[in-house]
């Protein structure tokens, strides 16, 4: 606090050189006082003052100095203060009378203002009343230091609070640039800066609040430094201290300006202007209020405003390598996976940090998502298994997840038979060594679950599906999705329908619609189709009054995606109703469908099915060219155009052959493609073959579950 | 919407009922008193406190005991008198009363989520948390919470320049931070973790009057909570005794939890506490589990907002050890004053 207890303190005036009246030499090392043209040592001073003289050491330095009561007493107070001795310094302070002394002040300087006498003779006048308003502020302001330094905070911030108080009277309309004294300003903003603190540590939040808002918004005159370090002290207090006062009030509202209306939005924009600054050079870069920002933007899942802000960091405020790790987690959770992978491709690259995990993990999980890039995504996982060492061994789990999830993604699109099946089984491996290291983790189960599902492995699928449900305790619609859809594929599908309805139970009803469309299903798949058209008509209720109850606001489900389209219904509808021979009401359903979503290759599809059921060979080769052009890998149609072909002529099998081969490659488990091929087969005479071709279509089919696995997310 | 909530003296929004003060003095001390009758040793001083329902928040000797207990085996069910007690209390409509029972949110929450994969009755609980969820989807009037994404190209409150906005200005981006809340008279299990999430929601809107201990009993559960606890050997200081009836705790953490968890992690790590040194460590050694347990789901927002924490801890740390915080409101300390 003080410097050490030999050190002389000097005290002079701000104008005149001190002459040789002195004992001492003016050494600054020595303790030597100089004021009004006159310098005295504070020995003497210390000396009474320490024996509790106060009055004494005041007179001292009166006769010495020629200086007025409260000019001494300042003095006397700020000596006491420097010398660490809080306690005596307050009772310095405490005789002068402070309010009276402000109230003088504001007269002088007040009549001032309106005053019509010459300007040279104002200003003059004007500097000597900021040096004697100075000499009470700077007091009352070291009195506030002092309490503080006592613990007694509301007491320090009440004479802090009457600094800023009498600054704002004596100055109404804000502190002008020029005019005032250094020292005034000085002492101005040390008040500004010190009282939400004292507020703060006090306990009361809300004064802390109010005193920070009238901090940033009066104007006080404060440099960029200082208005920076209380914009994110404002900033770390509204986003943490979890007290809520309300907005700003209307007095500081501009037409069309943005008002903050909470402490989330107050600090976001705080932690942003600083930002700004920064780059604009009129502050000190300082790392942290990244950070702060990276903090309430992730929180609040705006991390896409975050990439945003991240695109404008300037160079040499980060690493670059940082910089892209941080923009691609910020574009990953805004859903942006590619442009995410583009610059985890950059940061993985050999000359940067090729084995950081972090990268090597989030791009193997953005290349498991898509069939084209799970390739890559397998060099990735697997440099992030050879990685996952020392301290991040734990990660090897992750990193064995992953491969698994990329192989069995790589596995939909490899071109043969042999490959298919080894990628399919190093993915069931893989997985389940990461389920030995990731104990605990439900959603591995899930995904291992999927994997055997889809490999036609049903009893370990169900087993996995039961599992997660139990690790997840029926929390998460998936598993209830998944159980449904294995016990379908068993071909059990009044268990799968007791399940449907058990979750259904645990669902609220705007998350209901995956359910009841699998319901639909397995009415239709038990024949029940009265049944299952009531079952599409409740959903349909329930995805129009969706649609309308949504705002833009409303709740979301449990998975963003997997929002029930009312397209989707109406077409479930149509199929269902072309599958009774319906076809009025079929027409009128994906009359309805397509109203909703003009281009689909779903709905040409369904539409192709009827014309070719009603014999209209014709329509139903057009229908299904045109989903096709839509959609060139679209294997329902292959099959149906296959299965059309192959009913005219010899001379059409070859391309029915090689069409439904080419579904067989997109999809090896349609057993409708398969069963076509047979026909083809048989029809070519290539008995055999046909054999081998049926005896898969039936037992795919005994194994087709009532939805595709794949819808499951 | 054709949740019945079982809860007739649901509190209608807006509802301040006008209480005086020896009415929520007589409220409180009925909660002492109906108290006693459950915890085996309650001190005396409680009852006979001039602003009982203070002491009972902060009295570190009965929550003790009510974390002990909710950590047994069979609390939670039904008939647990501990979980009517709470309900009660919440029911109180009375402030300070609903502080005592949030305080005990995270251990509530805690026992409950790591229990409710067990298929267990936990009726006790769900009382509890429902009211909780009930008298926050009454107050919010069931809507979302949402948030007007600043954007410095609109002139605002705390720009240097005033000028007007810009007519070509873009739209404000909307977001939403804690979607519409729909009634529920039952958990259904798809809606657990949301149910949960609020009552964490509540807990961080009134976490500046929780007292330490509640925090610092958070923080370690979210070490539980993120199954990471052991995968950090590096100090001894995040070393988490394993105690009592929570094991395996690691809880799938979908966002509507881990949302409001990270926010109060916030609080605890850079909050106004956090001068308090075990609160400090506690949240630190949480953030560093949770940190990991994100990498392991490789859930991005998550990745982001633990890391940023955990280096705003480091860089909180080090200016501790260091003691090299300036503070710029002292004055120049030389051997020349001038005034």
């Amino acid at each position: 606090m003080c410097s050490s207890e030999e050190d002389k303190l000097v005290i002079e005036m701000a104008e005149g050189e001190s002459p040789d009246l002195t004992q001492i030499e003016s050494d600054p090392s020595v303790r030597q006082v100089s004021a009004n043209g006159v310098s005295m040592g504070t020995t003497m001073v210390e000396e009474k003052l320490d024996e509790g003289n106060i009055q004494e050491a005041e007179s001292a330095l009166r006769d010495g100095l020629s200086l007025n009561f409260e000019e001494a007493r300042a003095l006397l107070g700020k000596l006491e203060y420097q010398r660490g001795n809080v306690e005596s310094a307050l009772r310095v302070f405490d005789g002068i009378d402070l309010q009276a002394a402000i109230q003088r002040m504001q007269h002088s300087l007040g009549d001032k203002q309106p005053s019509k006498k010459s300007r040279s003779r104002n200003e003059s006048t004007s500097a000597v009343s900021q040096h004697a308003t100075n000499l009470v502020l700077d007091a009352i302001y070291l009195k506030a230091k002092s309490l503080q330094k006592l613990g007694k905070l509301t007491e320090a911030a009440q004479e802090c609070k009457s600094v800023l108080d009498a600054v704002e009277k004596i100055f109404s309309d804000g502190i002008p640039d020029v005019l005032v004294e250094n020292k005034l300003q000085e002492t101005v903003s040390h008040a500004v800066e010190l009282l939400p603190e004292l507020w703060k540590q006090a306990g009361c939040y809300s004064e802390a609040m109010s005193a920070y808002r009238r901090a940033l918004l009066s104007q006080w005159n404060l440099d960029n430094d200082c208005c920076a370090r209380i914009q994110k002290a404002f900033a770390i207090f509204l986003l943490y201290s979890g007290v809520e006062v309300g907005p700003p009030s209307l007095a500081v509202q501009m037409d069309g300006s943005y008002v903050p209306k909470n402490n989330l939005e107050e600090a976001i924009l705080l932690l942003m202007i600083l930002m700004r600054k920064f780059y604009l050079g009129k502050t000190k870069l300082d790392p942290s209020v990244l950070e702060h920002l990276t903090f309430a933007l992730s929180v609040c899942s705006q991390t896409s405003v975050l990439a945003k802000q991240l695109e404008e960091v300037m160079p040499g405020v980060m690493h670059r390598i940082d910089r892209w790790k941080a923009l691609a987690l910020s574009l990953s959770g805004a859903g942006q996976n590619n442009s995410a992978l583009d610059l985890l491709r950059k940061s993985l690259h050999q000359h940067e940090q090729p084995d950081d995990l972090m990268s090597l993990l989030l791009a193997a999980k953005i290349c498991s998502e898509d069939v084209f890039l799970a390739s890559d995504g397998v060099k990735y996982a697997q440099r992030a298994i050879a990685n996952s060492h020392g301290s991040n061994a734990h990660l090897k789990g992750v990193g064995l997840r992953m491969l698994g999830l990329c192989l069995g993604k790589q596995a939909k699109i490899s071109s043969s038979d042999f490959e298919r099946s080894r990628l399919q089984s190093e993915a069931l491996k893989s997985l389940d060594s990461a389920t030995a290291l990731e104990r605990g983790n439900s959603d591995l189960i899930f995904e291992l679950g999927i994997q055997y599902a889809e490999h036609r492995n049903l009893d370990a699928a169900l087993r996995c599906a039961k599992q997660y449900i139990d690790a997840t305790g029926g929390s998460m619609i998936r598993g209830w999705r998944l159980l449904a859809l294995v016990l379908s594929a068993q071909q059990r599908f009044s268990e799968a329908e007791v399940v449907t309805d058990a979750a259904l139970d645990e669902t609220s009803k705007w998350d209901q619609g995956p359910l009841l469309r699998m319901k639909a299903k397995l009415k239709i798949s038990q024949s029940l189709h009265k049944d299952a058209i009531e079952t599409y008509r409740y959903l349909l209720a329930l995805v129009q009054a969706q649609r309308k109850s949504y705002g833009p606001l409303g709740s979301a489900p449990q998975v963003e995606d997997d929002k029930i389209n009312e397209y989707e219904v109406w077409h479930g509808l149509a199929k269902l109703y072309s599958s009774l021979s319906h076809w009025k009401d079929a027409e009128i359903c994906l009359g309805k469908a397509r109203m909703l979503k003009e281009y689909s290759a779903e709905t040409l599809h369904t539409e192709g099915v009827m014309h070719e059921r009603q014999g209209h060979v014709n329509e139903a080769l057009s229908a299904s060219i045109n989903a096709l052009l839509l959609e060139p890998k679209y294997v329902p149609c292959k099959i149906l155009i296959g299965a059309v072909l192959s009913k005219m002529g010899s001379k059409m099998l070859p391309v029915a052959r090689t069409l439904l081969s080419d579904a067989l490659r997109i999809e090896p488990t349609n057993y409708m493609a398969w069963y076509h091929l047979g026909m083809v087969h048989k029809d070519d005479g290539r008995i055999a073959d046909a054999i081998d071709c049926f005896q898969a279509a039936s037992m795919l089919e005994e194994s087709e579950p009532v939805e595709s696995f794949s819808t499951i997310r | 919407m054709s949740d019945q909530s079982p809860f007739p003296e649901k509190i209608p929004h807006h509802y301040k009922p006008q209480v005086s003060w020896s009415d929520s003095y007589t409220k409180a001390h009925q909660a002492i008193e109906s108290l006693t009758a459950i915890l085996p040793a309650i001190s005396p001083s409680l009852s006979s406190s001039e602003t009982p329902a203070s002491c009972l928040l902060h009295n570190s000797d009965v929550a003790t005991q009510i974390s002990t207990l909710f950590r047994s085996p069979k609390s939670g069910a039904v008939n647990d008198n501990l979980c009517a007690w709470l309900y009660d209390t919440f029911h109180s409509s009375e402030p300070d009363l609903h502080l005592v029972v949030l305080r005990f949110i995270p251990v509530i929450a805690s026992v409950y989520l790591s229990r409710a994969a067990l298929n267990k009755p936990l009726a006790g609980f769900e009382s509890v948390l429902l009211a909780i969820y009930g008298y926050e989807t009454a107050a919010r009037n069931g809507q979302a919470i949402t948030l007007s994404i600043p954007d410095l190209s609109h002139s605002s409150i705390y720009h240097e320049t005033k000028q007007m906005a810009k007519s070509g200005a873009t739209e404000l981006h909307l977001a939403v931070i804690s979607p519409s809340l729909e009634p529920h008279g039952t958990v259904r299990s798809t809606r657990r973790a949301r149910i949960v999430g609020v009552a964490l929601e509540l807990y961080y809107s009134k976490i500046s009057e929780i007292p330490i201990g509640s925090k610092i009993e958070f923080c370690e559960f979210c070490k539980i909570w993120s199954g990471q606890e052991h995968n950090d050997n590096e100090g001894e200081n995040c070393e988490s005794e394993k105690n009592d009836g929570i094991r395996g705790g690691r809880l799938n953490l979908p966002w509507e939890l881990l949302q409001p968890i990270l926010k109060i992690l916030g609080h605890c790590l850079m909050g106004p506490d956090h001068k308090n040194k075990e609160l400090f460590e506690a949240a630190f050694c949480a953030c560093k589990s949770l940190h990991a347990r994100s990498l392991h789901d490789i859930n991005p927002r998550a990745i982001l907002a633990t890391a940023s924490l955990l280096k705003l801890g480091e860089m909180a740390a080090h200016h501790t050890i260091s003691n090299n915080e300036i503070d710029y409101t002292e004055i120049a300390i030389t051997n020349v004053i001038s005034i």
